[in-house]
């Protein structure tokens, strides 16, 4: 059917070549299309394409530097760095990454939904850049990944630095903890200059001081090909380990607070009256620092969080607690100051004390009889300060409490520090939308009431008591020095201001402290050592105000009065002062004395035994 | 057989040139795109000279036969590729999760190439033995038939690729040989139909380079890789390229496939657009040189042949081409006489052959 000269039909070819002009064009057409593209790739956009075939093969290999140790003032280290080692996964080496984690996972013996994308699902952003699945793993879990290598295609163990809290949970609350950087860090401007891994201080001095402890990452050029492995190394910045910083605390007399405190509730600050200087900061309860490290496990964050015990807080700041009659130094100090009364002023307690309609009562049920001020401060008589409070009114006493440092930060270098609370009358009106009641004034006269300060507010308000006048801003960090000691900052102790009060009239307050703990019937007799150094003040802050004859025992303990206890000794020329608070202790001296007592007793052995405070 | 003294003397010395010169400039590239590719074995550019040289000889016996002993047993030549697609299906070796290629005789061959020089053979007979009688219902079912069991014998392997090359091949002929608009509103309606059932016969592999065809940067680890690395290897070149052996992309191997489907980056990286304009040129210069054989042939067969064969190497360059640019989706389809590949050399060797075949006998023919 196709024969030999079937091929002569009658259908011109040359119809065909008419086409073949319009074919023509259209192959040029085709042509222009592909060369106009490739003019754009090559020639308009060359440059930036060139770019990014550079960015292609050079890899930028991050190096961490050494975060900064923390020592305590004698050079004692605090926070140390040691090796973890983590596993990452380069997903294009592993090719199946959900395999491989599970193969990993059944290897440890881990539980494959722990570990972080184990869906399978890995993306690093860039190719072969490894991706971190699982942190700080045990040696013995190392020695599994490593024997295993060849089943677990691209699994790498990166060894990095990982902090240890050497003294656990007696420092958490100062020193903090670390973390991984939090995508809202990032986005705030505090962080500007940090990556997405990076591990920055996320509590206490940690996070106060991260931009002196975490140094200058380093870095590392390398010419890779595209599995990712290094053919070059073009250039290396070598990275600079973060500074040292040294703490006023003493580890050992932090030790000393730590144990004093037993197994109760609260907070014990030591500090210097002379600088400022914070020597013992404890809290209790109080967390495991190095549980942070490993990443804390959602149930063990949870149980954190709901202990009623709250050991996240950090109660020497950021605990309120109304002062109680530790309160009524500052109401004396007005009242001389105002010329209201002298040394030798005395009044009349018969246990009672009227105020419109209410009747305030004195501790001591059948009163203290006729008293001076000296014996009212020694025996913490109510009734003395409710007719102080009258004649100063509450406007007075919140002009006071501002001058010794009550109603705003200290501004100690630890986060989450709270203001206390000043009561005044504008403040009430504003607050609840009421007058005051003269009856608040009485309450307030003897720190109880709308009255809340913090631990550290009443401590330095003590201390500058005991210096003579001086009100320092604490101080909790000596120095700051790189990694081979070179100073790199100093703190001096910091004067924020001086008390209002005259030399003559500390030296009165100064004595009736020492007579309430060495004199007969003092409420601080518990500290009374052979010495007789020791001056001080108990307090008792009302959680709720209640009847008289209300057995301690039969209260709640979530009802229960703080117990606080703030001294310092020895009386002529103090070296320490100490603040106890025990949440719910009951009442004031019996509980926290014993504490304070142990402090105090702890201090001067230490001193004793030859260390230098 | 007996070659004719005239035909010699009227050898397509042009033709040939043109061909060499490709090849050598793919055979050079090769070189480069395997320089830093330690394989074990033969390197490609070696191989690739062989399977020129071998072309060179298939490109020769293919001349040697009248075009239209060829066209007489096109029926003969269609079966017979559709018999070794069919050895595919059942013996095939399956590499990257698709079934291509017969092993003979330690030779690895893909029957898919060949189909496509078969069912441009077999398209030619049928036109030419129709063409007069015009389009209707019947030889559109026809028509169809012959193209469609190749087309889906190969989506089958899966090569979506080189089943949608031989739809385009077919289309583009047959609007070339004249249809009517019947024709076409049949052929629109079938494809509207079969699209959708396309989309389910297509692996998830497949479905990924068509969603990333219509935006790269959609995965760019996964399939939109392939698509930015080559853009970037291409734009690096700039206007004169990073130099032969220097290119970054290719050495560092940033590149995929970089000896087959992406050759042409390697070349547009090394050489830059300068060199590209060159090598574009050439091509050019072969399509059209094509087309003028078409043009100056002196009967229907002839110039269908030469047409269909012309097409054949234009679309490849135009899909390879426009693949690496990022202006089609990334299908299997190498760029022709440049590429490394064996049965693709050899197919399009037979193809310059018939080419040749046609070129050469319009001057037999007129006298």
């Amino acid at each position: 059917m196709f024969g030999k000269q079937d091929h002569l039909t009658n259908y011109d070819p040359g119809v065909f070549r008419e086409k073949i002009r319009l074919i023509i064009w259209l192959v040029f057409l085709a042509f222009f299309i592909l060369i106009s593209r490739l003019w754009y790739l090559q020639v308009v956009k060359g440059d930036t394409l060139r770019q990014r075939s550079e960015n292609n093969r050079i890899r930028i290999r991050e190096i961490k530097p050494l975060r900064g140790l923390i020592m305590d003032t004698h050079g004692s280290i605090l926070v140390d760095n040691q090796s973890s080692f983590d596993i990452s996964v380069i997903p294009e080496a592993a090719k199946n990454t959900g395999d491989v984690i599970g193969r990993l996972a059944r290897l440890c013996g881990w539980d494959k939904s722990s570990i972080s994308c184990g869906n399978g699902s890995l993306k690093s952003g860039k190719p072969f850049i490894p991706v971190k699945i699982v942190r700080n793993i045990e040696r013995d879990k190392l020695a599994i990944v490593e024997t295993h290598s060849m089943d677990l295609p691209g699994v790498v163990v990166d060894v990095v630095p990982i902090r240890e809290y050497i003294h656990g949970e007696m420092m958490a609350h100062i020193l903090g903890y670390v973390g991984e950087i939090s995508a809202s860090e990032l986005s705030g401007d505090a962080y500007l200059g940090y990556r997405s891994d990076d591990i920055v201080g996320k509590y206490g001095i940690e996070q106060y001081l991260d931009g002196y402890l975490k140094g200058e990452r380093g870095g590392e050029q390398t010419e890779v090909d595209a599995a990712g492995r290094r053919l070059n190394v073009l250039g290396r910045t070598r990275p600079v380990s973060g500074n040292n910083v040294l703490l006023t605390i003493d580890a050992d007399l932090q030790k000393i607070c730590w144990d004093a405190f037993q197994e109760k509730a609260g907070t014990a600050i030591v500090m210097n009256p002379s600088t400022g200087s914070v020597m013992a900061l404890i809290n209790k309860p109080s967390f495991e620092p190095n549980l942070f490290n490993r990443g804390i496990s959602g149930e063990k964050w949870k149980e954190l969080m709901a202990n009623p015990l709250c050991p996240l807080q950090n109660r020497a700041v950021s605990g309120q607690y109304p002062p109680g009659s530790t309160y009524k130094l500052l109401v004396a100090a007005a009242a001389l100051e105002e010329g209201l009364i002298t040394e030798k002023t005395k009044i009349f307690c018969d246990g009672t004390f009227r105020m419109g309609d209410r009747v305030f009562r004195c501790w001591k049920k059948d009163g203290h009889g006729s008293i001076d001020l000296h014996r009212a401060i020694v025996e913490s008589c109510d009734v003395y300060f409710y007719h102080l409070g009258e004649m100063l009114g509450v406007d007075k006493l919140a002009e006071y409490a501002e001058k010794f440092g009550f109603g705003y930060t200290t501004d100690i270098p630890l986060p989450g520090e709270k203001r206390g609370l000043v009561p005044t009358k504008r403040w009430k009106l504003k607050r609840y939308g009421e007058s005051w009641q003269k009856g608040e004034t009485t309450s307030l006269s003897i720190g109880q009431g709308f009255i809340l300060v913090t631990p550290m507010q009443l401590l330095r308000a003590y201390c500058a008591i005991a210096n003579g006048g001086i009100l320092y801003k604490p101080l909790l960090i000596r120095r700051i020095e790189t990694a081979d000691k070179q100073t790199v900052r100093e703190f001096p102790p910091e004067i924020e201001k001086y008390l209002p009060v005259s030399k003559k009239n500390i030296d009165i307050l100064r004595y009736a402290l020492w007579g309430a703990v060495n004199e007969p019937h003092g409420t601080g007799g518990l500290l009374k050592r052979a010495e007789q150094d020791v001056c001080g003040k108990t307090g008792t802050a009302q959680v709720i105000s209640m009847g008289e004859d209300e057995n301690d025992e039969m209260i709640p303990y979530k009802f229960r009065d703080h117990a606080l206890f703030v001294c310092f000794a020895p009386y002529k020329d103090p070296v320490m002062a100490v603040l106890v608070v025990v949440e719910h202790g009951g009442h004031g001296g019996s509980v926290s004395g014993p504490i304070a007592r142990r402090i105090v007793d702890g201090y001067f052995n230490l001193k004793r035994n030859g260390q230098k405070m | 057989m007996k070659i004719d003294r005239r035909l010699l003397a009227n050898f397509d010395w042009v033709l040939l040139g043109l061909v060499l010169l490709i090849s050598g400039i793919g055979i050079v590239n090769l070189y480069s795109a395997g320089y830093n590719l330690n394989s074990g074995g033969e390197p490609f550019y070696i191989k690739q000279i062989y399977w020129v040289l071998l072309g060179l000889f298939v490109m020769v016996v293919t001349f040697s036969i009248d075009y239209h002993f060829i066209i007489r047993n096109a029926y003969v030549i269609y079966v017979v590729t559709l018999s070794l697609l069919m050895l595919v299906f059942f013996y095939g070796n399956i590499t990257h999760g698709s079934q291509r290629w017969l092993i003979l005789y330690g030779f690895s061959f893909q029957p898919s190439e060949l189909m496509k020089l078969s069912t441009i053979i077999v398209l030619v007979r049928y036109f030419n033995d129709n063409i007069e009688k015009g389009y209707h219902f019947g030889n559109i079912i026809t028509l169809l038939a012959i193209v469609g069991v190749p087309f889906f014998m190969i989506a089958r392997q899966p090569d979506l690729g080189t089943a949608l090359f031989l739809m385009i091949l077919f289309c583009s002929m047959a609007v070339f040989v004249g249809v009517g608009r019947k024709f076409l509103i049949y052929f629109s309606l079938s494809g509207m139909i079969l699209a959708p059932l396309c989309w389910f016969l297509l692996k998830d592999y497949q479905r990924e380079r068509i969603l990333t065809f219509l935006n790269p940067e959609r995965d760019p680890l996964g399939a939109g890789y392939h698509i930015i690395q080559s853009i970037i290897a291409i734009g690096s070149g700039g206007i004169l390229g990073k130099g032969f052996l220097r290119g970054t992309q290719t050495q560092l191997r940033f590149l995929p496939e970089q000896q087959t489907d992406f050759a042409f980056s390697v070349f547009a990286e090394e050489w830059g657009f300068g060199g590209v304009c060159v090598l574009m040129f050439l091509f050019l210069l072969l399509i059209l040189w094509g087309l003028q054989i078409t043009r100056y042939s002196r009967d229907l067969p002839g110039a269908l042949l030469s047409f269909g064969v012309t097409l054949f190497v234009f679309w490849g360059i135009f899909i390879n081409v426009g693949m690496v640019i990022g202006i089609f989706p990334v299908v299997g389809i190498p760029l022709p006489f440049f590429s490394y590949g064996g049965s693709s050399m050899m197919v399009l060797m037979i193809g310059a052959g018939l080419l040749m075949n046609v070129s050469m006998r319009r001057f037999i023919l007129q006298s």
